[in-house]
């Protein structure tokens, strides 16, 4: 397999993958936020900042509305100029849809495609304005008809591999980062009171966790017990330890086939961020610092990565003149809140 | 006919050939004349059908057709401002349609002036036996800016130059079949052929059932063996792969369309290197050998150490492989000056020195400027005739002299004396018409055909071909760039 195409296969679900679990976030806490009275001020800051753009934002439309909801979406989902919107990522998925088409099915491609032209025309903007929930829930149900038809459609080989890591690595990251958003309420880890509990149901509900958390868990609603479940429970597809037992079973595959002498430093960084994990249990997390773990688990899929950028698809001496990879963002770094707590 | 593809004809809702009068002087591919009695024998099955139609119904088809490309990418990009929108390249929804048995005629002749041209390739990059005898003039093939004389001496493997053609034809008032130009470097537009196909399968069903329509689908197929037949190396699996300029091409989707039928990867320069005169691609695994390549990218951006150094989407080395007998390039590199407009002339000579046979499928007739007894001519009648520059396509750098103005034949009257060499004139042809929708209804719009031949053992040419349209009322430039559309194109089988 040709290590461009690899490569626009990896960011294609990636990118996906952020369309999903960002439309989520926003969806849960624009409802979220009208609801229930925080102890915080802080509804939509911690967002802007996990994504990466607080300094963009400031720049751009600065503090006076970095709590304004209707600002803060806006930029989050069609700011054209903020490589983390909605839309940069959806046109990331669709310019990598395009380059990989002779290796994705028909019908990945068409799905994409014609999310993307509704997704850039104008019945998607009039849904926007008229009903936000049903805006953000056509959003995830696109990512989850693509996984679906994906499945079911595309042969099961190396890109396909290439596509479920890449689902697997950014989901892992993105996990942790909807903690971060919400770290300084999981901390609290006896709230009883109903604010904290609609505060931890919005973050099972960010990941789409709420039924599976009640349906396994058997311990009570709380800070402490989500946190385990999205970190550590390894039957929950969005939990960070399933998704790197995932990213292990993948690489495996990919490495099995590879002849010896090529590097394997992805086998190595997976190993580190795993057995890191592996060691702790609740209690280290909450000694740590839940934002000090989920800081260590977004800089280990960076790295990662990068580990599996230089193991298959290594820079090439002589750059295309329209660059490698349709990249809409920078890797985002780990994110800072607890400046904000 | 099927209910999807008609609604029930208001008894006021007009059909859709009604009123439709063909041009004077002019051949119209469906009708010999005025009236549905008019109609030719091979479109009759196609003009009953559609004439079911009211141009209500006809609208809707074609909306749920324009649905279709979009929906499935058949796209090109427009930026502005505001972002970006897609666009679809236009698509007429009636057929144009060619007899088989006129088909067979131009068949043949394609065939042999591709043999000719194949020939004349071989020669003109060895022995130069054509110009040593002085059928055509040396200042003419050493001075077009596509001969490369770098290449002296190569020899492709099987000596096939030419794998994949694209013979622009047209036909005259009396409606015979004449070559306009040759493209015999990276011809594009087969994949609209393809896709055009489908949609109008999809369009009109129960009309393909019924129809002896010739099936172009082989085409991946053909091109795929003729690859595999030249790629060197003995049986095995030969590794292929379709070299594109990128993503932003125009012409990105037919190169990912392609790759996908013939099912090889689609590869941009950065994923190939030459080692020790050997292609390899870069894979995840690593370095892979590739035994041909079937190239979208221009001569002079293949290979930075042979030709453009500024080039970014070439290959480093890849002409020394190429020469070196180690890999395929398709078509050949150095293919231009074969198609050259200032050589086209003289292909009929060439088909008599190579293959002592008479030319099949006439040409238009041309002046070439860098004759002098021609360039008079040419600068007396230049309200009559089309002049074109050698060395440009896409209708660009022409001169329409029966429409243009006084002041643009004036300033062609200044480039000709200039630079004579670099023009050819042509008497303005009356290409024949086909019925086309257009906002006011069903009206006569000029055509031409781009007909595709892939040569690997032997040559095959697609039945029927890319129909262009010129969709502007009065046009005479079918070119995509220039307001032009396209048809489907059927050859079907009468009377047997």
């Amino acid at each position: 397999m040709i290590s461009r195409v690899a490569e626009s296969c990896f960011w294609l679900t990636r990118y996906l993958e952020r369309v999903d679990c960002w439309s989520r976030l926003l969806d849960v806490n624009s409802s979220f936020s009208l609801d229930i009275p925080l102890a915080t001020p802080e509804r939509w800051r911690p967002l802007v900042i996990v994504v990466g753009q607080e300094q963009d934002f400031l720049d751009r439309y600065g503090e006076d509305v970095i709590e304004d909801a209707e600002v803060v979406q806006r930029y989050l989902v069609w700011d054209p100029e903020n490589p983390s919107s909605l839309l940069s990522s959806a046109r990331a998925v669709r310019e990598n849809a395009r380059t990989t088409r002779e290796v994705i099915s028909v019908e990945m491609w068409e799905l994409i495609n014609e999310f993307w032209l509704w997704l850039n025309g104008r019945s998607a903007k009039r849904l926007y304005d008229r009903d936000r929930d049903a805006f953000y829930a056509r959003l995830n149900s696109q990512c989850l008809m693509f996984h679906g038809t994906c499945y079911s459609t595309m042969l099961h080989d190396t890109p396909y591999t290439f596509i479920t890591l890449g689902r697997a690595v950014e989901r892992a990251g993105q996990t942790a980062r909807v903690l971060d958003v919400h770290h300084h309420a999981l901390n609290e880890l006896d709230g009883r009171s109903p604010a904290d509990a609609a505060q931890w149901i919005a973050i099972l509900r960010s990941c789409s966790a709420y039924e599976p958390f009640f349906k396994l868990s058997s311990s009570v609603l709380g800070g402490a017990s989500v946190a385990e479940f999205l970190l550590f429970d390894r039957t929950f597809p969005r939990s960070v330890m399933h998704n790197l037992d995932r990213a292990a079973v993948l690489l495996n595959q990919l490495l099995k086939e590879r002849p010896e002498a090529l590097p394997s430093a992805s086998r190595r960084a997976l190993d580190r961020l795993s057995g890191s994990l592996l060691q702790m249990d609740l209690d280290d997390v909450m000694q740590v610092g839940l934002h000090e773990t989920v800081t260590m688990i977004v800089e280990g899929t960076a790295e990662l990565c990068s580990a599996i950028q230089s193991d298959f698809f290594p820079a090439v001496d002589a750059v295309s003149p329209i660059g490698r990879r349709v990249e809409a963002s920078p890797e985002p770094t780990a994110p800072a809140v607890s400046s904000q707590g | 006919m099927s209910s999807s593809e008609r609604s029930n004809i208001k008894a006021t809702g007009r059909v859709l050939f009604d009123g439709y009068t063909p041009l004077e002087a002019t051949w119209d591919e469906l009708f010999a004349g005025e009236g549905l009695e008019a109609i030719r024998p091979a479109a009759r099955p196609v003009a009953d059908h559609l004439n079911a139609l009211t141009r209500a119904d006809f609208r809707r088809l074609k909306r749920l057709a324009d649905d279709t490309f979009l929906r499935s990418g058949i796209t090109f990009t427009l930026y502005d401002k505001r972002g970006s929108t897609e666009r679809i390249f236009p698509f007429d929804l009636i057929p144009r349609v060619i007899d088989a048995k006129e088909w067979e005629h131009v068949e043949r002749g394609i065939v042999q002036r591709i043999r000719a041209l194949n020939l004349f390739l071989a020669d003109v990059y060895g022995d130069q036996r054509i110009l040593e005898e002085g059928v055509i003039p040396r200042f003419l093939v050493e001075g077009s800016k596509a001969f490369r004389p770098q290449l002296m001496g190569v020899r492709p493997p099987k000596d096939v130059w030419v794998h994949i053609a694209g013979v622009d034809l047209i036909r005259d008032g009396e409606g015979r079949f004449v070559v306009l130009e040759d493209n015999l470097r990276v011809p594009s537009g087969v994949s609209y052929v393809l896709e055009n196909r489908e949609t109008m399968k999809k369009t009109y069903p129960a009309l393909f059932r019924d129809s002896r329509v010739a099936a172009v689908e082989s085409y991946p197929h053909k091109l795929r063996e003729a690859m595999n037949a030249v790629a060197p190396g003995e049986g095995g699996r030969k590794r292929m792969v379709v070299l594109t300029p990128g993503p932003y091409n125009s012409a990105y989707f037919e190169h990912s369309y392609l790759a996908r039928r013939i099912g090889c990867s689609l590869v941009q320069g950065s994923d190939l290197f030459v080692d020790n005169d050997r292609v390899y691609a870069r894979t995840i695994n690593g370095p892979t050998p590739v035994d041909a390549i079937y190239r979208r990218v221009d001569d002079e951006f293949l290979d930075p150490k042979v030709f453009r150094a500024d080039s970014l989407m070439g290959v480093e080395g890849l002409i020394g492989a190429w020469a070196a007998g180690n890999v395929a390039i398709v078509n050949a590199v150095g293919n231009g000056v074969a198609d050259d407009k200032g050589i086209y002339p003289f292909v009929p000579d060439m088909i008599r020195f190579y293959l002592d046979e008479e030319i099949l499928l006439p040409q238009v007739e041309t002046y070439v400027c860098a004759r002098e007894k021609d360039c008079r001519y040419v600068l007396d009648h230049l309200d009559e005739l089309v002049v074109k520059s050698v060395n440009e396509a896409g209708g660009y750098g022409m001169l329409m002299g029966p429409s243009a103005s006084k002041r643009e034949i004036k300033e062609f009257r200044k480039k000709i004396e200039e630079d004579p060499r670099n023009f050819i004139a042509q008497p303005r042809i009356e290409l024949s018409t086909c019925p086309t929708w257009t906002s006011k209804g069903v009206e006569p719009r000029r055509v031409d055909l781009r007909p595709f031949a892939i040569t690997g053992d032997d040559t095959w040419v697609l039945p029927g071909g890319l129909t262009r349209v010129a969709l502007r009322k009065g046009s005479y430039v079918v070119n995509s760039s220039q307001g032009g559309g396209s048809k489907d194109t059927w050859v079907v089988e009468t009377g047997r």
